[in-house]
Formats: C-alpha cells, sequence, structure tokens
C-alpha cells in the first residue's frame, strides 16, 4: 500500500509538471528519472542548455503558469499595492496579454518556454523568450556594475555572476509596465531583484527571486518556482503581436477603437 | 481492474487534464464573459492560424435566415498542435458547431470550447478539443486561470 501512495504520489507531482513532460511520462512510464545537470567540458561547471547542439529544449514553468512567486498571504504588500493586487485579479487587464514584455519572473510563467544562451566568450548570457513579443533579455557577466540613471526598462538592466553551479542575477532599472507574475504583483520604479538560477538535474532549474521594492512593499521578500526541460523542443516563432485581439476585445462595447489614449492601450 | 490501478489511472487523468490548463487564455475575464455561454453552428469561411491564438470564422444563419460572420478564439497554435490539430484541420466551407463563451464588448465573437464536426463529411460528428481555458473552474484560491 505504501509503494502505491508512494506511486501515486510521483505520478501525481509528474503530470502536474509542464504538460510536455507530463504527456511523456504518461506515454511512457518506463522513463528513467533524470540525469545529472550537463556540465561544461571545459569548466567543468553546470550547462543551462543542452550538453551538446543535439541535445534540445527550453525551459518551461514546472508546474504550470499560474505559480505563484510566493503565497499571497506572505507578502508583505504596503496598502496601495495589495489594492492594487486586488484590482488585477478582477481586471486580468496585463500589458502581457496585449503583447507588451514582462521582466523578472513573469518572463518565464508562460507556456511555451526560453532558452539560455550562454556566451563565455562575450561574457554574456542571453535569455531568449518564446512567449510575449518575440523579445530576449541580457545579463552581463563581464563584472560591471549597474549604470546611473538608468531610462527605466521591461527587463530592467542585469548583471550575473555563478557562485558555485547557481547563477546570480542582479537586476535593477524596471519600469513599471508589466506584472511581476500572472496574478499580478505589483511594483515600481524603485525594483531590485536578485534572481538565483540552479540546475539540480538534467530536468529541472530551482529559480527564485528576491524581490526588494521599498516602493511597493514594507520588505524585501523572496520566492520563485521550478523550471522544467522540455527536451526536443526549440526555439519557435511566436510573435504575440501577429494577430492579436486582445486590445479590442477588452473594451467595451461604447468604444470602437482603441489607440494611445484609450484606457487599455494596444 | 484493481481499485489502486483504477484510482491510479483516474488521477493520472485528472492530472493531465489540468496540465493541459497550461494553454489556458490569457486574460480571459476580460475579454470574454464565463456567465454566458454559446453554440453557434455555420460554415467556415477563414481559418487564422496564427499567434497568438488560432481564430476560426463561420457564417452562422440565424431563424429569420439572415447570415452573419462570427470569429471563435482556440488556443495558441503551439498548444493545438499538441493536441493534435494541424493548420488544415478544419476546411474551409466545412460544417461546425462551437461551444464556448461569449466576448463582452458586444461583437459576434468567442472563446472557443470546443469544435464539432458536422454528423456528416470525411470525420463524422468528430469533437476536437479548442486547447482554450473557456469552462475552466477557478483554482481553490479563488484566482480565475489566465492564459
Amino acid at each position: 500500500m505504501r509503494l502505491a501512495l508512494t506511486a501515486l504520489l510521483v505520478l501525481v507531482a509528474v503530470a502536474f509538471a509542464d504538460p510536455a513532460l507530463a504527456q511523456r511520462r504518461a506515454r511512457d512510464p518506463k522513463l528513467p528519472p533524470p540525469g545529472p545537470a550537463p556540465r561544461s567540458a571545459t569548466t567543468g561547471r553546470v550547462l543551462l542548455g543542452g550538453a551538446t547542439p543535439a541535445d534540445k529544449g527550453v525551459w518551461t514553468p514546472m508546474f504550470g503558469i499560474t505559480e505563484p512567486i510566493a503565497p499571497y498571504d506572505t507578502v508583505p504588500f504596503q496598502p496601495w499595492a495589495k489594492a492594487l493586487y486586488d484590482a488585477r485579479q478582477k481586471s486580468e487587464l496585463e500589458p502581457h496579454t496585449r503583447c507588451k514584455p514582462s521582466g523578472t519572473a513573469r518572463q518565464f510563467l508562460t507556456p511555451y518556454g526560453v532558452e539560455f544562451v550562454e556566451l563565455p566568450e562575450l561574457e554574456r548570457i542571453f535569455i531568449f523568450d518564446i512567449g510575449g513579443p518575440h523579445t530576449f533579455r541580457t545579463i552581463y557577466m563581464d563584472g560591471r556594475s549597474h549604470p546611473r540613471d538608468l531610462q527605466p526598462s521591461y527587463y530592467g538592466h542585469s548583471i550575473g555572476w555563478w557562485e558555485g553551479d547557481t547563477l546570480v542575477v542582479d537586476s535593477v532599472g524596471f519600469n513599471e509596465s508589466f506584472w511581476l507574475d500572472r496574478r499580478g504583483l505589483p511594483h515600481t520604479t524603485q525594483l531590485h531583484t536578485i534572481e538565483r538560477f540552479t540546475r539540480t538535474n538534467a530536468e529541472t532549474i530551482e529559480y527564485t527571486i528576491e524581490i526588494r521594492d521599498p516602493g511597493a512593499y514594507t520588505a524585501a521578500f523572496t520566492g520563485g518556482f521550478a523550471l522544467g526541460w522540455d527536451k526536443g523542443t526549440e526555439l519557435f516563432e511566436y510573435v504575440c503581436q501577429q494577430a492579436n485581439y486582445a486590445s479590442e476585445l477588452m473594451v467595451g462595447g461604447a468604444r470602437k477603437s482603441v489607440d494611445r489614449s484609450s484606457p487599455i492601450v494596444p | 481492474m484493481s481499485t489502486t490501478r483504477k484510482l491510479l489511472a483516474l488521477l493520472a487523468g485528472g492530472a493531465l487534464a489540468l496540465a493541459g490548463n497550461a494553454w489556458a487564455h490569457h486574460s480571459f475575464s476580460a475579454e470574454f464573459d464565463a456567465d454566458k455561454p454559446i453554440k453557434i453552428s455555420g460554415i467556415v469561411t477563414k481559418v487564422d492560424w496564427t499567434n497568438p491564438h488560432v481564430w476560426i470564422y463561420l457564417n452562422v444563419k440565424d431563424e429569420n435566415g439572415a447570415v452573419a460572420n462570427w470569429g471563435a478564439e482556440l488556443g495558441p497554435p503551439h498548444g493545438l498542435q499538441r493536441s493534435g490539430w494541424q493548420r488544415d484541420t478544419l476546411k474551409i466551407g466545412e460544417q461546425v458547431t462551437v461551444n464556448g463563451f461569449l466576448a463582452r464588448n458586444g461583437s459576434n465573437r468567442m472563446n472557443a470550447r470546443t469544435v464539432t464536426l458536422a454528423s456528416t463529411g470525411a470525420r463524422p460528428g468528430a469533437t476536437l478539443d479548442a486547447a482554450s481555458s473557456v469552462g475552466q473552474e477557478a483554482p481553490a484560491g479563488g484566482d480565475a486561470p489566465k492564459q
């Protein structure tokens, strides 16, 4: 009976993971457990992509795209931020829906996946998104500091370094035009994030994010989720702007069209 | 089949169904009304196999014989393909019935849950999952699902 219960728990945990992984497990229950994380032949450090050019895959949220960053009853909201968060539960007017880029954790919370592209010779790592407006984020690995007087942007300015097998990314310079996660955590231009990516095996990256934003929260807090390796999927073209009717559909019947003066900016 | 095996099968099926919600529509309730289910039947006039969502268009005849063109939003191409769809699965001129939910903006638009092919034809009566979020239950936390 204990064996059956264990099998149940494993099955449910696997099946609630990303759909592709769950479907593969369902088709082939004899799939072996994940192997160790691949490592660079030259540095010995864990790789965030495939071990070889033939080893293809992207990273998707392991436990679903509505995964919260942290339990919301533990988030130290300022009153206005809590009110905005509550309003977003009803309105659902997320900029991402209208093809705006989404920085920090929200970048990973799409059903399509991301690829980490490490270019040691350029001392940069790029994170290529599939979901959203087909864009990418740059992480500078060359030891530079954040510039002063940054123009606020969707992805902010990211600098990174390795701590053992963990990639640490420090980011500032965000605009306020995106949600931190799909549920609608707000932020201000004072947002400062510290993200950690630890590939614990071939199929898993443990992702944590420390959120420091004295404009929206009374204290710093940390959350995160797991990313799963969607083996065999390669970056593909997903241009959200191709035929997106969300703006029109979000506008009530009284308004015939949307423009830059609309409550819902296209 | 033993009780344990039945339980395993049931849980696996349920879990896979929930995993499928990953293809759910973003901001569903901002665009469509879950309290307004709708079923339309008509002739396919266009299939837009595009991102972020596939749209199909139908000519629908009302009880007075007047024809109106309706648009139904399906899931994204990537999700539909994983559900077995191809961009030419639906043919122009094909008779189909679409179940889903009405747009909030008063237009002839809806979000599709299923597409059922006509009882006559090459694939009589087949019902295809539209890979969208319509009809999803809100999770236990009470937050409406998005995308």
